[in-house]
């Protein structure tokens, strides 16, 4: 029994690094329909900019974090004015399509400037161990899974509660209409794009934290996919949801399964969660809620 | 002033909807424009308001000014924000998803002052359904409510002129009126008002001129009440025929005037 409790645990603080991934994705295709395959890029280069902000020019963490943070909605932005903005009006399945192609070009890049090798990212949070009579949860899972919920919680507010929010979820309902009524939706695609690949960032920096970074790092953002599958492509609260299933999933088969004998099952598990999922609710748990007049 | 010279427009390259276009709105007035399915006349307010490219049309001849400058490559936030002319687009374009208090707020992003709480109680005055559901999502809202928030939301980008394409699509006769008796309550508080409509009689009854258009040219023009009048207006547009229903030779295209002056 504590080992269950202890595996539920350790998977819902994966789970939500997991859900801020998600919600990366479900940003964009609530805007644009596309689905971003440059996730596991965007996590790398988020991580690398931070890296090079806080490990080599050594600026304090309060000073690397926003820093780090805006360079990268600044590689979201600049990759929206120049991949997906030139598609405006095509279908959204060529916005994924080139997606699919960013990702190879942005990780060459990174091989470029950093070179293919481990770099060992280790920062030095206060110590918050976690110790319940025979549960232990260690510091680095949890401010990874307390930034991470911190963090969909500033995109909640965000959203929900500003003016910038309010006209994201005009234009992610439909673009026609909200220029209609003045309202820039080139900039606000801009801006979404921007927010989005923050959110990556952060996730990013928290996975890094977990041993080392390197160019290849970004395979681990293709989690995102059952992650939004099983929540619903269009869902903010699927994200969330999904991202928590997906870690709780692989946390117990991690821990109930794997140590029959099938090491990596782990990694396998969501995606059979994920095809039972879509059997029953095949837009995702949460996906097209449509909203319709009786 | 809003003035249409010869405008050509067409879709995706190949599908000729405006075919020579002229036609003028000035201020204070409310322009009617009637015409079947097809007309055009939601692409000419499209152009009008710089939506046109968004729907992959192209302006490939003519002129639209507003007073002296050519709105021509101009997009719509520019022609919302400098030359105050703010379109209501066609099937009650509200967001379904946010309150119809929230649809309000959107609908003034781009105003930088701040009165925007002030105009949304204005608003919610001149449409009092609108006040009783104003924490309701606008997509559970009815017909006649969800039109009422669009014009409302046009209303809150401050124009001098907005472009109201078929308001009364698929409403009940009693909100059609009670909508067009605002539409003139507002025209009467100075806004001016290009007013397309199937409903011609509805529409011909609040407008000073009117215009009817047919496959993408201009028919016929001249004062509301000549053309409530005019005999092929009323005949196409009003269902009101003098005679006897006509047979259906009678109809035929070549036994008809071949113009329509």
């Amino acid at each position: 029994m504590v080992d269950f409790i202890q595996a539920v645990g350790s998977g819902v603080l994966v789970g939500l690094i997991y859900a801020l991934l998600g919600l990366g994705i479900v940003v964009i295709f609530k805007a644009s329909e596309a689905f971003n395959f440059a996730i596991g890029e965007f996590l790398v280069i988020g991580s690398f900019l931070f890296y090079v902000l806080f490990f080599d020019l050594r600026l304090p963490f309060l000073v690397a974090l926003p820093l780090g943070l805006a360079a990268s909605a600044l590689v979201g932005a600049l990759v929206e004015r120049l991949t997906i903005k030139p598609l405006l009006g095509r279908s959204p399945m060529s916005m994924t399509i080139v997606t699919l192609g960013l990702g190879f070009l942005l990780r060459a890049t990174v091989q470029l400037f950093f070179g293919s090798h481990t770099y060992s990212f280790f920062l030095d949070l206060p110590d918050i161990t976690l110790e319940l009579g025979s549960l232990i949860f260690l510091s680095d899972p949890i401010w990874a899974g307390m930034l991470s919920l911190a963090t969909f919680g500033l995109v909640l507010l965000l959203l929900f509660r500003t003016r910038w929010g309010l006209a994201i979820r005009a234009v992610s309902e439909s673009q026609a209409r909200s220029m209609a009524y003045g309202i820039d939706a080139r900039l606000i695609l801009l801006v979404i794009w921007a927010l989005s690949a923050t959110c990556i960032a952060v996730a990013g920096i928290m996975i890094s934290n977990f041993g080392a970074l390197a160019a290849g790092s970004g395979i681990v953002g293709l989690r995102a996919i059952p992650v939004v599958l099983i929540g619903g492509m269009d869902s903010i609260g699927g994200a969330l949801l999904g991202g928590l299933i997906v870690g709780v999933c692989e946390s117990l088969v991690a821990a109930y399964i794997e140590p029959h004998g099938m090491v990596g099952f782990k990694e396998v598990a969501p995606y059979i969660l994920l095809l039972l999922v879509l059997f029953i609710r095949p837009y995702g748990l949460f996906g097209t809620v449509r909203i319709e007049r009786v | 002033m809003i003035s249409v010279e010869n405008l050509r427009v067409v879709y995706h390259d190949v599908i000729s909807v405006l075919n020579g276009v002229s036609l003028r709105v000035d201020d204070g007035e409310v322009v009617v424009l009637i015409g079947a399915n097809g007309a055009g006349k939601t692409t000419l307010l499209r152009s009008i308001c710089g939506l046109i490219k968004v729907f992959d049309g192209d302006i490939i001849e003519g002129d639209i000014r507003s007073g002296d400058t050519s709105l021509l490559g101009l997009d719509s936030m520019d022609i919302i924000k400098r030359h105050r002319i703010t379109y209501v687009m066609e099937d009650r374009p509200v967001f379904e998803y946010l309150t119809i208090e929230e649809n309000l707020e959107a609908a003034a992003f781009s105003r930088r002052d701040g009165e925007i709480k002030k105009d949304v109680e204005q608003v919610l005055e001149i449409f009092p359904p609108l006040k009783n559901i104003r924490g309701k999502r606008a997509g559970y809202a009815s017909g006649g409510e969800q039109q009422m928030l669009a014009i409302g939301m046009g209303l809150m980008t401050r124009p001098q002129c907005m472009l109201l394409d078929e308001p009364s699509l698929g409403l009940a006769p009693l909100i059609t009126e009670e909508l067009f008796r605002i539409i003139e309550g507002l025209n009467r508080e100075g806004l001016t008002i290009l007013l397309v409509e199937q409903n011609a009689h509805a529409a011909l009854s609040i407008g000073h001129r009117g215009y009817v258009m047919e496959t993408g040219r201009i028919v016929l023009d001249g004062a509301a009440e000549e053309l409530i009048r005019n005999e092929d207006v009323r005949e196409f547009y009003l269902g009101a025929g003098e005679r006897e229903r006509k047979s259906y030779k009678d109809a035929k295209r070549y036994k008809r005037r071949k113009r329509w002056l």
